[in-house]
């Protein structure tokens, strides 16, 4: 049984700079990633990371504007923290070799984003998680006598001793099938979000809330899990991504009549207000019959009033997007654009730390809920949070480990999940397919829980999640082997998804005013007497069964109290 | 549109494989490929047959999973990934060849999906900087000229997805080794282990089994990056370079005064 002092589950930003971290602090480290770590999501990450490192800028100034960015919804000292140690870990990627961009005369070059207060985004033109997780891959490889890496293994529980620590996981090899335990004296989840859960999203087929649901399953409590985030320019073809560095760049939001619609909106930052608000204005326009397109379901996003030569430079991958995807060129023509579900600001509630419910367990990234993003999270603020609260989660967990033993664990669970594998893979082929069931939980969470919603919509989207449920409980697979099964996978993946879709509405039909991301049309107004802290969602008792229990959590204030949010 | 495809069926890597024809209809030339073979899955499944294994993961070409040779060419006729490539670009009733990356380095784990770790262990022999001793520099002390950073970041763009290895008649690896090789040997920060890079990276490359450029370029021609094959005339002056500097066989050792 492989053992280690800190073991981490997912191999993104989070997880990988959590390894690096742990390392260096002389732990030893197992990193268990269901993908090779380089097609982590991450990669995907495109406009930059926000950090105050221009002279005149100061952090916190970059911290307020975090805070407001969240409608006062996040945690003051979480930011705090985030936004001070940011110059520190761009100065750190920047020496192992990420190539921010440079300026003309060869210095840190940084563009404008949404809801800062000035240009505070470095970049690696618009692939920045690309070119940082394949950095971080180099060092990680650079560490291989003490991290061991399992790529293409897949998590299937968390492990839990007499006295509740959490002592490791039991995982699947994808490539042999073979089931093992793996012991760990502190374990740290890095899976990402669970945009899957939406249809369509921005976010990768491997987003499918494994650490949220394993650790909900825990008995860890999720939080903030009503904030989703949707994205303001996904492509109608298909919905991708397209950075907010376009808008960064000066790129214009128009509506079908031609109109810079922002103005109503934000009279001040125009196109770089928070993502929520920007999304929102766009769905107005949209439902109020001023969208484009054969079915007006879009608004142009102009991206020929940039010069040309600077989007070749600074926005190369998105050239590429509109010519492959869409056959537009984007610096000739606008592109049809709308808002699409893009991030998950709710999971794992954590401290500064890691440091979730479960001791020993910690998590990191988008899993975790620090909260730094409260009801909004601004562009470029997630792999900032990635990598400073992914590093803090693998000291953290290295200094724990160094003063234990390891703990005992016993092989019931990787007898369990044994059984619970063949049992998907033996269930007769009477109930409905894994893949349609997916496909109604994207769609309804996409309809009801979108930008905005409403009693009636979310009372019928947890209908539909309880009716999944029950529905994903007899689904039916056809592959009976064991290399390479990614039937069984996606069987275990929708069990995961309808855990956290579950947590979403629960939260989302509670919260009865409009905040952040979570905009309501039944209760239009943000209200600071009655909503001003945060949910939580927990399993009430054992059991995949097990109710969702709701509590309150106190929000964190340190410096600003909640003000009017206007850009 | 209607195809027949050839898909490539292997149980696991010690199992001999076999082509396998499949038929496809009604499919929408505005499918990718990769949305193609997702239907063909789903009626697989339908009927009772083991779908067919294959990578991907983002679907927009930025993670570099998807790996199908298709026809012959690696992510297809167009210098694209493979998940940016759409049924449209192929003839109506045409059958298509769908095989995986072949290379003796990447061994096939089932059907389409091969293990291309040779790569992770040619990052490993030294594709990273790794001088963290004393404090760290402001990066604003070390200037990059807007012409080393361009060439530094048509380098970086690698997503190490392996085409370069699977189109190139002699199994190179050379342009993706080319690749890191100059992004991190023109950046001030990865100076100091310039020359020890090169000779491990090469090093490396050959003990894992791959071949030697004979400057064919199909490499670049598959790229989805379209990475220059400029980068392997870097990697051979720097190969050059450090083979020429004198690596002392034992290095001396501090002794305690």
């Amino acid at each position: 049984m492989p053992a280690h002092d800190v073991l981490i589950i997912g191999a993104g930003l989070a997880g990988q700079r959590a390894a690096l971290a742990a390392a260096d602090a002389g732990a030893s480290v197992a990193i268990l990633s269901k993908v090779h770590p380089v097609r982590s999501h991450s990669v995907a990450a495109a406009g930059g990371i926000n950090a105050a490192i221009n002279p005149d800028d100061d952090w916190r100034s970059h911290a307020f504007d975090t805070v407001k960015g969240s409608d006062y919804l996040g945690d003051q000292d979480a930011i705090e923290i985030m936004c001070s140690e940011a110059p520190g870990e761009i100065m750190h990627l920047e020496h192992i070799g990420v190539t921010f961009h440079r300026n003309d005369t060869g210095h840190l070059d940084l563009r404008a984003f949404g809801g800062a207060s000035m240009k505070r985004t470095a970049y690696v033109a618009d692939i920045t998680g690309q070119a940082i997780l394949h950095v971080l891959y180099e060092q990680l490889m650079k560490y291989s006598d003490r991290v061991d890496r399992y790529e293409e293994w897949f998590n299937t529980s968390l492990l839990k001793d007499d006295s509740g620590r959490c002592v490791g996981c039991v995982a699947r090899n994808i490539r042999t099938g073979e089931m093992r335990t793996f012991n760990a004296k502190s374990t740290i989840l890095a899976t990402g979000g669970v945009g899957q859960a939406f249809k369509p999203t921005t976010n990768g087929l491997i987003c499918t809330g494994d650490g949220m649901s394993l650790a909900y399953r825990a008995g860890a409590r999720l939080m903030d899990m009503e904030m989703i985030q949707y994205h303001p320019t996904t492509m109608t073809a298909n919905g991708f991504l397209i950075t907010e560095g376009a808008r960064g760049e000066g790129a214009h939001l128009l509506n079908a009549a031609g109109e810079r619609f922002m103005e109503k909106d934000a009279p001040n930052k125009m196109e770089l207000a928070s993502r929520d608000v920007v999304s929102r204005a766009e769905q107005r326009e949209i439902n109020e019959g001023r969208g484009t397109g054969p079915l007006k379901d879009s608004v142009l996003l102009d991206v020929t009033v940039v010069p040309k030569n600077r989007v070749l430079e600074a926005l190369r991958e998105i050239v590429n997007l509109g010519r492959d995807f869409a056959g537009i060129d984007i610096t000739k023509e606008p592109i049809p654009v709308r808002p699409g579900q893009h991030y998950t600001m709710g999971g794992v509630k954590t401290d500064v730390n890691g440091e979730t419910d479960v001791p020993g367990l910690y998590a990191a990234g988008e899993v975790a809920c620090v909260s730094v993003h409260g009801g909004n999270r601004l562009g470029a603020n997630s792999l900032l949070d990635t990598l400073i609260f992914g590093k803090r989660s693998g000291q953290h967990a290295a200094a724990v480990a160094g003063e234990m033993q390891m703990p005992k664990v016993s092989d019931a669970q990787l007898r369990d999940d044994t059984r619970h594998i063949q049992d998907i893979i033996n269930r007769p082929k009477t109930g409905r397919r894994i893949s349609e069931i997916k496909e109604e939980l994207g769609v309804s969470m996409n309809q009801y829980c979108a930008v905005f919603r409403d009693e009636e919509g979310m009372t019928k989207g947890k209908e539909i999640v309880t009716r999944l449920q029950e529905e994903a409980k007899t689904a039916y697979i056809d592959d009976a082997g064991t290399v390479f099964n990614q039937d069984v996978l996606g069987a275990l993946e929708l069990g995961f998804m309808l855990d956290c879709s579950e947590a979403i509405v629960t939260a989302a039909l509670e919260r009865k005013e409009s905040r952040g991301a979570h905009s309501r049309t039944d209760y239009t107004e943000r209200n600071d007497e009655d909503w001003l802290f945060h949910l939580t969602v927990s399993q009430d008792g054992e059991g995949a069964d097990a109710p969702a229990k709701l509590d309150k959590a106190p929000i964190t204030f340190t410096q600003w109290e909640p003000m009017e949010r206007t850009y | 549109m209607n195809f027949q495809l050839e898909i490539w069926r292997q149980d696991s890597r010690d199992q001999p494989g076999r082509f396998e024809t499949k038929h496809v209809q009604d499919v929408d030339g505005e499918a990718s490929f990769l949305e193609m073979l997702d239907t063909l899955n789903e009626d697989l499944v339908g009927k009772g047959s083991r779908s067919v294994a294959f990578d991907s993961d983002c679907r927009e070409g930025i993670c570099g999973m998807c790996s199908l040779v298709i026809n012959g060419m690696p992510h297809g006729p167009n210098q694209v990934t493979t998940c940016q490539t759409y049924m449209r670009d192929f003839e109506d009733g045409s059958t298509i060849y769908v095989e995986p990356f072949r290379n003796n380095a990447f061994p096939v784990v089932r059907d389409l999906a091969v293990d291309r770790s040779a790569f992770d262990r040619i990052i490993e022999s030294g594709g990273y900087v790794s001088v963290t001793t004393g404090p760290q520099p402001d990066p604003n002390s070390q200037p990059v000229t807007p012409e080393v950073h361009q060439t530094v970041m048509d380098a970086a763009i690698c997503i190490g997805c392996g085409a370069c290895v699977a189109a190139c008649p002699n199994g190179a690896a050379m342009l993706f080794t080319g690749a890191k090789i100059t992004h991190l040997n023109n950046l001030p920060q990865g100076q100091p282990e310039r020359d020890e890079r090169a000779r491990n990276m090469v090093h490396q490359m050959d003990e894992e089994g791959f071949g030697g450029c004979t400057n064919f370029g199909e490499c670049s021609r598959v790229c989805p990056q379209e990475i220059g094959i400029d980068v392997i005339g870097m990697l051979n002056r720097e190969y050059r370079r450090a083979s020429r500097t004198k690596k002392p066989s034992h290095p001396k050792k501090m002794v305690a005064q």
